[in-house]
């Protein structure tokens, strides 16, 4: 069976311009997945830690009754206890900070216009310890120990609908927990660009002493937690899971992963496109090397003959030309991730930008990692398409008349 | 001494063009033929006259049209086709006129083919091998690769290779072809002597009188018929 294998290996690099056509060929189609599912990778990567760092956290604790029935009032089926919540979670090994929260929307005002907003209300010093920091386009964070008005942080699209910058005042109106309309003035302190315009159309962000003196509430929404790493949300969340079986009010922790909505459409979106490609280059490497192989057969008709003749199985026909195309595709797959890998390292290095995506205004960093299952994925794609491309060619080959096949010229 | 090959009564017809049922040409015409164990046998005729269908319905890569070929008393024409690929791996070795060795493998490898089809154990096959490429005074050149071999050195390879298994029959059609006269005489010569030496039977064809000289038994062809048999079915060896 080595011999066998040796006479495969060997025929591979009898035509070595053709072979090095085929590595070039199928090697260029695994660079390119590897470029193209690199780029992806770094784009989910980032959006990830984007949408987490942007707000939402490594996991979130709520109210069982916040996803079992609709509030009423604001704050309605909020954390009672929030502090005591917080405090046991803090416990918790690769936590690095828990943050208090409350999601709550109304009417802005400057004397002159009036706009809507989707406000939330944080800890500016929890939400800084644990990294969490809102991308501003002017102005300052929040400070939770100011004097005076109220600070209040805008979305780049509220300053200029209504036509306000840093310094300027404004008055929120909201209903309070009892149902009351009631409003505070605001100091507006900074100006947000999340990169997302819809979101910076709506954007108003404030203390959260100011938030539950504005909703006449002392609860929260949710807590927001912060880990060391996003690789060990699903532990830390088995973790916390337990420890809240003992407050008086049914929580539920969800991972960042469940409330992502928009992460996981991205991803969706863009795996169907890569799996687009992936389809693609099957086609084109199979295509291609039926042709070559084809091209091959023809060529060794003769010997194939002589090899028949001399009662070799026809099995062993179809065997060879098979390994054949499976040591080429193994080469290939080689060549192509050696490749592709260093063109990788060439772009990262080159500082390359793309526009912004549709929805945003920030340009994109051009960058590819280097994933091992992907190298692993577009490996086995090809060696497969060539195993494949291959049966033809030698069940063909297997198939030939001996006495034709030795007076073929 | 045993009988080997019995042609009896065969004749081979081919299609001309792709057509499979009319204008049928026939190559080999009521063709009989008795060889024994150990004989030195040609079959001599010009080209076209059904030399080398006579050889490959004998090899069992062909199949007669009408009559029957016994190998060593077995009818071919009722094996399968596994049957007779076994058959043709044990029984038969092949010389081809262009030689027809293995290009990537070395003349040591090509000789170990035979052996490497039928399973033998590759220490076995080395020893084996070795020993067929001293046979033909070839184990200096046991690393060469065939492009590296001179043509009567490539034949010599084949023959070699034909006779590693120690097979009942070794067939070769027109051997010397591509040979010059020195290295045409010296291979039919180490045709003859591996004949004598080994007990092997040897069919060859051929259309140069001057190796008929060497030869005790000749089948002569012309125009797909027998027309002549020196030996007329006795060992003439």
């Amino acid at each position: 069976m080595g011999k066998f294998l040796l006479l495969a290996f060997r025929n591979v690099f009898r035509n070595r311009r053709r072979t090095v056509m085929t590595l070039l060929m199928v090697g260029c189609g695994v660079a390119g997945l590897l470029m193209v599912g690199g780029f992806f990778a770094f784009m989910f990567q980032g959006l990830r830690e984007s949408t987490i760092h942007n707000g939402l956290g490594h996991i979130q604790i709520f109210t069982a009754e916040h996803f079992n029935r609709d509030e009423v009032h604001v704050l309605d089926t909020g954390i009672d206890d929030w502090r005591k919540v917080a405090a046991t979670v803090q416990t918790v090994n690769h936590v690095r900070g828990v943050a208090p929260r409350i999601e709550f929307y109304g009417m802005l005002s400057n004397g002159v216009k009036s706009s809507v907003f989707m406000g939330s209300a944080v800890d500016p010093d929890a939400e800084r310890n644990m990294g969490f920091s809102p991308l501003l386009a002017a102005g300052r964070d929040l400070n939770r120990h100011s004097s005076g008005d109220a600070e209040a942080l805008i979305g780049t699209g509220v300053a200029r609908s209504m036509s306000v910058k840093v310094g300027d005042g404004l008055t929120i109106l909201a209903v309070t927990a009892d149902g009351a309309l009631n409003g505070i003035d605001v100091q507006i302190v900074g100006i947000v660009n999340s990169g997302f315009k819809d979101m910076d159309d709506r954007y108003l962000r404030i203390a959260l002493p100011a938030a539950q003196r504005l909703l006449q509430s002392s609860r929260v929404t949710n807590l927001v937690v912060g880990l060391d790493a996003t690789e060990n949300t699903d532990k830390v969340a088995a973790s916390i899971v337990p420890r809240m079986s003992d407050l008086s009010q049914p929580m539920v922790v969800r991972k960042w992963i469940d409330l992502a909505a928009y992460y996981k459409q991205v991803r969706t979106l863009f795996g169907g496109i890569f799996v687009f490609l992936g389809v693609i280059v099957f086609v084109m490497v199979l295509m291609a090397s039926v042709n070559t192989l084809l091209m091959t057969m023809f060529e060794r008709t003769r010997e194939i003959g002589t090899m028949l003749a001399m009662g070799t199985p026809r099995a062993w026909i179809v065997a060879l030309f098979m390994v054949e195309a499976t040591v080429t595709g193994m080469l290939a797959a080689v060549a192509g991730v050696v490749g592709g890998n260093l063109l990788g390292v060439l772009l990262n290095a080159s500082g390359l930008h793309l526009p912004p995506p549709p929805g945003t205004t920030v340009e994109m960093h051009f960058r590819v990692l280097h994933v091992a299952s992907l190298m692993i994925g577009s490996s086995l794609l090809v060696i497969v398409s060539l195993a494949l491309a291959s049966i033809v060619p030698a069940i063909r080959a297997s198939r030939l008349q001996i006495a034709e096949a030795l007076a073929h010229v | 001494m045993d009988e080997i090959v019995s042609v009896e009564a065969v004749t081979r017809r081919f299609p001309m063009n792709d057509d499979q049922t009319h204008n049928l040409v026939s190559a080999l015409s009521d063709a009989n033929l008795r060889v024994m164990a150990g004989e030195f046998l040609a079959i001599a005729g010009p080209s076209g006259s059904g030399k080398t269908t006579l050889l490959n319905l004998i090899g069992c890569i062909d199949e007669p049209t009408t009559g029957r070929i016994l190998i060593e008393g077995v009818d071919t024409s009722k094996l399968s086709p596994g049957r007779t690929s076994t058959l043709r791996r044990e029984k038969i070795g092949f010389v081809f006129q262009t030689f027809n060795l293995i290009p990537v493998f070395t003349a040591l490898e090509n000789v170990e083919y035979p052996l490497l089809v039928q399973g033998v154990g590759a220490r076995e096959r080395g020893k084996r091998a070795a020993a067929a490429l001293e046979s033909v005074g070839l184990a200096s050149r046991a690393g060469e690769r065939p492009d590296l071999l001179s043509g009567g050195e490539r034949q010599r390879v084949a023959v070699a290779r034909a006779i590693v298994h120690r097979p009942a029959l070794v067939l070769a059609d027109e051997p010397t072809a591509n040979l010059d006269t020195h290295n045409a005489t010296q291979l039919i010569d180490l045709m003859r002597d591996l004949n004598r030496s080994l007990g092997l039977t040897f069919i060859f064809s051929t259309h140069d009188q001057r190796l008929l000289e060497h030869t005790p038994r000749i089948v002569r062809l012309c125009d797909g018929q027998v027309v002549s048999d020196s030996g007329d079915g006795g060992n003439n060896g």
